[in-house]
């Protein structure tokens, strides 16, 4: 059974999110602050983690952002906030997904699935190691190596690289890149664009110039030597 | 328009005024000019009858018999002149022509033969000509026809200078009065561009209050009539946006809480499932709504531009709605268009529910692209058509459709279309309804600058 924490100051919204998900046959632990959560997570770390942006004391963006720094657990955003600076600062700060309330049960728990399914895929993958220039790619060890030296990734990214790594030198649109990653048809393309920004800024020497992760105006991205 | 009327009116009473004071000034001239020229010759004419008079005198004095027409053509007249005796009731002239004698009339031979000199003008042969009759010691009168036919030419030519010269100073004072109203009019003109840059949504349009003293307090009334709109269209907005979001959180709460109910259904006594059936699906339409509005809210933003395949957009739309991708059809050869993929994606989807609710299905998604960049989207149906009362109301909020009313069950927001024109404009676009040949509607949604 798949564990997922929902950290949620209301508590209607949280007892009618633990309710649904626990009729979907998700194990789900609720959280009032982001203190709370984290706590929970350190102690019985769930699979996936829910979260609201507008927390008391430690606000979402820094919740996420303490979460990334132990974790690769995938982060799911539900907020009320659609403004493109809220949802670019949360995806900034590392959540995996972004979700506006009110969001249907079935639209959450699909969002789930393709999460943990991005999940299991790591490692399970039998493609031998991709190698751009000094970047290397290892989809069974889900491992990414610069230098030689493994990078941290998150699921998601290292999802975002393994797709762009198993098609060296050609163009996958955003939707393309939101269909194989995200299991979006037809989501929003900030999404590809901020996991984009987090990715170069870890495998590109200097990620205003990359090198490898390369936009192509008008069509997408592609990874090259 | 009536801007244009007070610069014709302004022009022709500069056109007019320039012309009256002018033609004034030319008949004051001519008159002068003509009354001193008429005194000169006058004066001229006197003074060589005179001369000629002593001459003829002579003439009969040195003889006892003369010849008197002889003695008047020895006189030296030029070709402006005829001298002419009468002696003894018998005419004597210089030349043969009568017509000169014509113009001494009975009453200047009566005046003459009162004694003294009389000047006096006449018309001889058509032409105005000046009599000058000098009564002789011996009782006949000496009289001198003089021309003016040269002077009435020069009068002629000095009337059509004059004319050119009125008629030069009324096309001045019309131009005069088309530059003085355009430099007076250029501020109202500026009020104008400003007043359609707001219509046009450019809501940071305002005038400059220093630019024309004049004007100073329309530009600031101007202004504040604008700040004035824009801060309750704001309100108003913001009023939509603050409910709207207000609104999402026990919405969520409703949602999330309507599923647990509804799996519970079969469980649940036959009124209980009902109610909770309603429930549910009232809380989807509400859910609806409260997206719309905030859509709605912020519609009036500008399009976020990117390149988008929109025949692939298409067909994913018609895939959500689980609509057939076999009815978006392509004309040329670009399908990327240039436009808010967010928001032409809403538009799609809104006019396949609207095809959908109302005209029983979409049937057709046609996509083209012109020489002047604007894209073309059309959706049809074959349902009953839009009703001419409809029409022109259709894409108005909360408009649902009066025929269709009964079938369509209640479960649109009645902002779908409102939010197609919405992004429809935001592309600097149109949406329009048509009749689809063959029964049923066809809604038109044409969006500018779309080439990438």
């Amino acid at each position: 059974m798949s564990a997922v924490l929902v950290i949620e100051d209301d508590d209607r919204i949280r007892l009618s999110l633990v309710l649904a998900l626990e009729d979907e046959g998700y194990a789900v632990s609720g959280a009032a602050t982001a203190e709370e959560g984290l706590a929970s997570q350190r102690s019985r770390p769930a699979d996936t983690v829910l979260v609201d942006l507008m927390l008391p004391g430690i606000d979402g963006f820094e919740c996420i952002r303490q979460l990334r720094r132990s974790d690769d657990v995938p982060i799911v955003v539900i907020s009320a906030r659609d403004d493109t600076s809220d949802i670019v600062a949360a995806l900034e700060a590392g959540a995996d997904d972004y979700l506006v309330k009110p969001v249907a049960v079935q639209e959450l728990t699909a969002r789930l699935r393709a999460l943990r399914r991005r999940a299991r895929t790591v490692g399970e993958d039998a493609v031998p190691a991709l190698r751009f220039g000094d970047l290397e790619v290892l989809p069974e060890a889900g491992e990414v190596r610069l230098h030689g030296t493994p990078v941290p990734v998150t699921r998601t990214e290292f999802q975002l690289l393994c797709e762009l790594a198993e098609h060296p030198g050609r163009v996958l649109s955003r939707q393309q890149l939101l269909q194989r990653v995200w299991q979006y048809d037809g989501g929003d393309e900030r999404l590809v664009d901020v996991h984009i920004g987090r990715l170069r800024q870890k495998i590109e020497d200097a990620s205003g110039a990359p090198r490898h992760l390369v936009t192509v105006r008008g069509l997408g991205y592609k990874l090259q030597r | 328009m009536r801007r244009a009327g007070l610069r014709v009116r302004v022009i022709a009473g500069f056109a007019a005024g320039a012309l009256a004071l002018s033609a004034l000034m030319a008949l004051v001239s001519y008159q002068i000019t003509r009354r001193s020229l008429l005194a000169e010759r006058e004066g001229t004419a006197v003074r060589a009858a005179y001369y000629d008079v002593s001459v003829v005198q002579s003439g009969i004095a040195s003889a006892p018999a003369p010849d008197l027409s002889e003695v008047l053509r020895s006189l030296d007249t030029g070709e402006s002149r005829r001298a002419v005796l009468q002696r003894d009731g018998t005419w004597y002239s210089s030349k043969a022509d009568t017509g000169f004698r014509d113009a001494i009339t009975t009453a200047l031979q009566q005046r003459a033969a009162g004694g003294g000199a009389v000047v006096q003008r006449v018309r001889a042969n058509g032409v105005p000509a000046l009599v000058v009759a000098l009564p002789l010691a011996d009782g006949s009168v000496f009289y001198e026809v003089d021309s003016l036919q040269e002077l009435q030419h020069t009068l002629g030519v000095l009337t059509l200078v004059l004319t050119l010269v009125a008629l030069g100073t009324a096309a001045i004072g019309a131009l005069l009065g088309w530059y003085a109203t355009g430099y007076v009019l250029r501020p109202l003109t500026r009020v104008a561009d400003a007043a359609e840059g707001i219509a046009a949504g450019r809501s940071d349009a305002r005038l400059d209050p220093a630019g024309e003293p004049e004007l100073a307090r329309l530009s600031t009334s101007f202004n504040h009539m604008v700040n004035e709109l824009s801060a309750r269209n704001e309100r108003d907005r913001r009023f939509a946006a603050d409910v709207s979001h207000e609104l999402r959180s026990p919405l969520q709460t409703l949602a999330a809480a309507v599923s647990v109910l509804d799996r519970r259904r079969d469980r649940m006594d036959e009124r209980s499932a009902t109610a909770a059936g309603l429930v549910s699906d009232e809380v989807t339409r509400f859910q609806g709504l409260v997206n719309d509005l905030l859509e709605l809210a912020r519609s009036d933003r500008p399009a976020e531009r990117g390149p988008v395949d929109v025949a692939e957009l298409a067909r994913q739309v018609c895939r959500e709605r689980r609509t057939s991708e076999d009815i978006v059809a392509v004309t040329g050869p670009a399908a990327t268009w240039l436009v808010d993929r967010r928001r032409v994606g809403q538009l799609l989807g809104n006019l396949l529910d609207n095809a959908e609710a109302y005209g029983g299905g979409a049937t057709a998604i046609r996509l083209s692209l012109d020489e002047q960049d604007r894209g073309t989207l059309e959706v049809d149906d074959q349902g009953p058509g839009v009703s001419p009362d409809d029409k022109p109301v259709i894409f108005d909020r909360f408009v649902r459709g009066r025929s269709a009313g009964a079938r369509a069950n209640g479960d649109g927001t009645g902002l779908g279309l409102a939010l197609v024109a919405r992004h429809a404009a935001a592309h600097g676009g149109t949406a329009t309804v048509l009749d689809r040949p063959g029964g049923g509607a066809r809604f038109r949604i044409e969006l500018a600058g779309c080439r990438p």
